[in-house]
């Protein structure tokens, strides 16, 4: 059992640093000019990064997650709607533990 | 502050009706946060964090794969050192998505600098980032996008905290797979042609091969540099600010 000051105190410390965060990336900037390169390594990051985090969580998971990431993907190919994309990945993987298990 | 932004400094602005128009636009969005936060509630609540310090969490960090990320930490005594590490390497992509909106953000005031940033997240910075570069300047959207999304967001922890356990199994209803179907519909979102999908694709091959080896968190920021390397290399056809 954590103590709650420590707690409270932690929950504090990560309230500031992501604010940091978003703060920062446009704080930075003031300082620097905005180059073409700059800005296509900065796309391909912002793209890399969800990107990574879904591979990760995909290998952190079975074969049912995989494929509802794999729905989700193509889904968005399919009709350029994030919105669908997510429901068709939550009613895929619904499906899968409903009748595969 | 003379830097080469394509925004002429006069033609962006921070106003009610950009508020109103990025809550309006996030809010049907906001409906797929709401699993999430649900899963989100119930999953502190296992780990062992009690009803307030969730919702808390939710209402003043406000950024859902970090607040996931860290209950992995939370343990007695919680370790900050490695907590302050995985929330700023989970959260290094709000970096990258407030330097991409900085030169639509940086010549505002610096009072509506700050709240335009405040609820930076991925889905109101997609929605905000379309319209300035269609010409609508209006960086109260994302602002608004964001208030949407947090009221959302703490609406649905407090559900997950107060009622997750009469749901059951989260898995039944597909909610586990929120973030990764999110994430992953939002990165394919961000590829408009075949040379851009090159570095998303080595950015997934750092994440994995380097998932074994880095401490919690940081294969994505590996990967995230090598996509960004990538980029450079194969950077997507440039395309035309109207």
């Amino acid at each position: 059992m954590v103590d709650p000051q420590t707690a409270y105190l932690a929950i504090a410390m990560m309230a500031i640093v992501t604010l940091l965060t978003r703060l920062g990336g446009a704080y930075v900037m003031r300082f620097v000019t905005v180059s073409p390169r700059v800005t296509s390594f900065l796309e391909a990051m912002s793209a890399s990064v969800l990107a990574a985090i879904v591979a990760t969580f995909v290998v952190n998971n079975g074969t049912r997650e995989a494929a509802a990431v794999a729905v989700a993907v193509v889904v968005m190919l399919a009709t350029r709607s994030a919105v669908a994309a997510m429901v068709a990945a939550m009613a895929f993987a619904a499906a899968w533990t409903a009748f595969i298990g | 502050m003379d830097d080469v932004s394509p925004a002429p400094k006069a033609s962006v602005s921070f106003t009610a009706r950009g508020i109103a128009r990025g809550g309006q636009r996030l809010l049907p969005l906001s409906v797929f946060v709401f699993p999430f936060g649900v899963a989100y509630g119930v999953a502190a609540i296992e780990t062992g964090l009690t009803a307030d310090q969730a919702l808390i969490m939710s209402l003043i960090v406000f950024a859902g794969a970090a607040q996931f990320a860290v209950l992995d930490l939370w343990q007695s005594p919680l370790p900050f050192v490695s907590m302050a590490l995985v929330m700023f390497a989970v959260n290094a992509r709000h970096f990258i998505l407030g330097a991409a909106i900085s030169p639509y953000v940086n010549p505002l005031p610096a009072r509506h600098w700050f709240w335009s940033l405040v609820l930076l997240t991925d889905l109101n910075f997609a929605d905000t980032y379309k319209s300035v570069n269609e010409g609508r300047r209006d960086l109260g959207q994302l602002f608004g996008g964001g208030l949407a999304l947090w009221a959302v967001w703490a609406l649905a922890t407090a559900v997950g905290v107060f009622a997750g356990a009469l749901l059951g199994e989260l898995e039944r209803y597909g909610v586990d797979v929120v973030m990764a179907g999110a994430f992953a519909a939002l990165s394919v979102g961000m590829i408009p042609n075949l040379r851009a999908a090159v570095p998303v694709a080595v950015a997934c091959v750092v994440a994995v091969i380097t998932l074994p080896v880095l401490p919690t968190g940081w294969n994505i920021i590996a990967a995230a540099l090598a996509g960004g390397a990538a980029g450079l290399v194969f950077p997507a056809q440039p395309k035309q600010v109207p």
